[in-house]
């Protein structure tokens, strides 16, 4: 507990400082690693304290995008309305989902497959919606980056770094509350034990479906941002399976289950990346795909020696570190 | 004790003045003499889906840095790998404009190039894109994007109207048609587009079917059937190297004869994979699309380069991607000797001057309107004939005449 206290209050603090500090690039490193982190937590929400796994989260975030963006693209209305729209949107989607896997009993990887399923689904639906622009793109009009808009979200780095960092951590203290709450314990209870769960009292049916809608609505936020920070949608790369599998590698790194796990896992993984890339190049290999074959055996060690994640082993060593 | 050495105030300006001479004699010399230099940051997927594409573009930003130098330029790559992805292109960009990236240039594909274009635009540093075709990217007021590529409409509408320029100078028009598309990105793209373009250009023939396929099937015969069913004077088809392959395999076991293959403007029959894979069944296959101008001397030069550069590589495969590449290069070269300087508004403002006459692609002087967009870029008909692509419309840079109709896939060598 008092490591998860330091390490949020170090994070918070670094976090507000971070645009005083550091370079455009960096920011814009720790965009990618905060978004990651937001979606992380999201995903970690269904998976992590409920025990569903899904694979095709990319879906929620394309259904996000594209609602408050063609909200905003066709009518003109701003991202801060589009919001809960793209949020009813995914919450049906997720609901009509949990609905039929939970209904029909789909469990484990089965209900997994259900998910990409829905997601390749979508992207192939999105691929024909030509009012959205169909295969060619929804592109958004990039506004004036010197001024500062935040009703329409068009500005500079440093904007859509406190947007997003203000998002990661209503997310952050959002799961440290769920978890303590009595539908945090009965996710948990079900993740461990779906049928002694069931015989204790607990709605199953119910309490996975309200999983699934929580975890799609928050990951919808995730893909306003996304919209509204990079100004160009297509089917093929939003709703993408590798981008659900990139979405799941934060809090699977960081640490499954647990509040503060999603978002050490993407601190980690985006700037490992970077700084990979950084050695590569400085050791003079210019070899397209040697960062990804490096980073990826970086990976595998972490998980080979840390199949908890990282953030459980960090509170392990503190923990052991006092006791001595 | 030593002597103490006065300097009277006189004699102070008169060194100060003298020293500053000196000074300043070889500070202009050197100025004059110095070569310019331009740190060129090149964003291209060299891994993921499009690493392919990216590498051949790479080609061309190697091969420009040789030509740059015979221009007086110093020419700097700095390579960053998009990795096919919309969010690592714009932080790579972030970074080259961090390690001193004085243009940037790339990114082969649309999304990829819009987030580069936003870095560009804050960061006040010139962008040069080399191929992308989506209108909205220089339809978005940006002040230092630059864009030496037809836009998708343009493409299409270029195709169709080369098809119109065959017909008239072979004398012969199809009445029927089919469309055959690949149904990705890409190919739903320039369907749109021809569907949009198709009226308003009062083609003579007409699409008896518009059949659409997934680029990674690996057998379509039953769309060839499909397709051989309406029997259509013309296959128009939209593809990547692969299903182009599969297509026309298909046709010949089939003995599906048309009086020709034609794309409108999309790659795959221009592909050294088509020409190498198929042989004599790829012969006559003809592509409308933006090419190189084989009779300029840049052209030749390059090709030269290419073939002691890359002797393993194939020349008309790379082309495309290739020249466009180079030519984006180039254009930022042209814009740095001009400029007298490497800062961003500077080079912009030059830019927005260009006016290149001698290049290598076929048409006009490469300039820049209002939005950054060269609207001026034709297309060519090109036509692969006894393995090589060459060009025979416009016949100002055709290097071959046109063969339509074409030869029954049973009356080849």
């Amino acid at each position: 507990m008092i490591a998860a206290r330091a390490m949020g209050g170090a994070l918070l603090l670094a976090g507000l400082a971070a645009p005083w500090l550091a370079s455009e690039y960096v920011l814009s490193v720790l965009i990618v690693s905060l978004w990651f982190a937001y979606v992380g937590q999201a995903w970690n929400i269904m998976m992590g304290f409920a025990g569903q796994l899904s694979l095709g989260h990319a879906m929620y975030v394309g259904l996000g995008a594209y609602a408050a963006a063609g909200l905003f693209v066709f009518t003109g209305i701003g991202p801060w309305l589009g919001a809960p729209l793209a949020v009813i949107v995914a919450v049906i989607a997720g609901a009509g989902i949990g609905w039929l896997g939970f209904r029909f009993q789909v469990k484990g990887v089965y209900f997994a497959l259900l998910t990409i399923a829905f997601a390749e689904f979508t992207r192939i639906l999105f691929d024909h919606i030509t009012v959205l622009g169909g295969s060619g793109g929804l592109f958004l009009p990039v506004g004036q980056r010197s001024g500062v808009d935040l009703i329409n979200l068009r500005g500079g780095p440093v904007m859509f770094y406190y947007v997003i960092f203000v998002m990661t951590v209503a997310i952050t203290a959002l799961s440290w509350a769920l978890l303590r709450t009595r539908l945090g314990y009965q996710w948990q209870a079900i993740r461990e034990d779906a049928e002694a769960a069931e015989a204790v009292g607990v709605p199953v049916f119910r309490t996975k479906l309200l999983a699934v809608m929580l975890s799609a609505g928050l990951t919808a936020l995730g893909g306003v941002f996304f919209a509204f920070y990079y100004n160009t949608l297509f089917p093929e790369q939003i709703f993408a399976k590798s981008r659900s599998i990139e979405m799941i590698l934060a809090p699977i790194i960081g640490g499954m289950g647990t509040v503060l796990g999603p978002l050490v896992g993407a601190l980690l993984l985006t700037p490992l990346g970077e700084l990979t890339m950084a050695v590569i190049a400085g050791l003079g290999v210019t070899n397209a795909g040697v960062r990804q074959v490096v980073f990826g055996v970086l990976l595998i060690l972490v998980l080979w020696f840390l199949p908890q994640g990282v953030w459980p082993w960090l509170t392990q060593r503190w923990a052991k570190g006092r006791r001595q | 004790m030593g002597r103490i050495s006065t300097v009277s105030r006189r004699r102070l300006v008169q060194t100060a003045a003298l020293g500053a001479v000196t000074a300043a004699v070889p500070l202009r010399y050197g100025r004059s003499q110095a070569r310019p230099s331009l740190k060129l940051g090149v964003l291209l997927p060299r891994t993921g889906i499009l690493a392919s594409q990216g590498t051949q573009c790479v080609r061309g930003y190697e091969l420009a840095v040789a030509i740059a130098a015979e221009q007086g330029v110093t020419l700097e790559i700095m390579l960053a790998d998009t990795e096919s992805n919309v969010d690592t292109a714009r932080a790579r960009a972030e970074r080259l404009v961090g390690e001193g990236a004085q243009m940037l240039s790339g990114a082969f594909d649309s999304g990829q190039t819009l987030a580069i274009a936003q870095v560009a635009e804050q960061r006040s540093i010139p962008f040069v894109i080399n191929i992308a075709a989506a209108p909205q990217i220089t339809d978005q007021g940006f002040k230092y994007v630059f864009r030496n590529f037809p836009k998708a409409g343009a493409l299409i509408t270029n195709g169709l109207t080369l098809m119109k320029d065959l017909f008239a100078a072979t004398n012969t028009t199809p009445r029927t048609a089919v469309l055959m598309h690949s149904n990705d990105t890409f190919g739903l793209a320039q369907k749109q587009a021809i569907d949009a373009l198709f009226p308003r250009l009062s083609m003579p023939f007409t699409f008896a079917d518009s059949i659409s396929y997934d680029p990674r099937a690996r057998d379509l015969s039953v769309e060839v059937s499909k397709a051989r069913a309406a029997r259509p004077d013309l296959m128009v088809v939209v593809t990547r190297a692969n299903d182009a392959i599969l297509i026309v395999r298909e046709m010949v076991r089939q003995r599906f004869d048309v009086m020709g293959l034609v794309s409108p403007g999309s790659p795959g029959m221009y592909d050294s994979q088509f020409v190498s894979t198929l042989g004599r069944f790829a012969e006559f296959a003809i592509s409308n699309v933006p090419w190189v101008n084989p009779n300029t001397a840049l052209a030749k030069q390059v090709a030269a380069a290419f073939a002691q550069r890359y002797p393993q590589e194939n020349y008309d495969g790379n082309l495309f991607n290739m020249a466009f590449s180079l030519q984006a290069a180039l254009v930022g070269v042209d814009a740095v000797r001009r400029a007298g300087s490497t800062a961003g508004p500077a080079l912009a403002e030059a830019l927005r001057a260009t006016r290149i006459e001698n290049h290598m692609m076929i048409g006009g002087p490469i300039t820049f309107d209002a939005t950054g967009q060269n609207d001026a870029i034709p297309s060519a008909a090109i036509q692969v004939r006894e393995g090589r692509q060459r060009v025979i419309l416009p016949a100002a840079a055709a290097d071959a005449q046109p063969v339509f109709p074409v030869p029954g896939w049973t009356q080849r060598g």
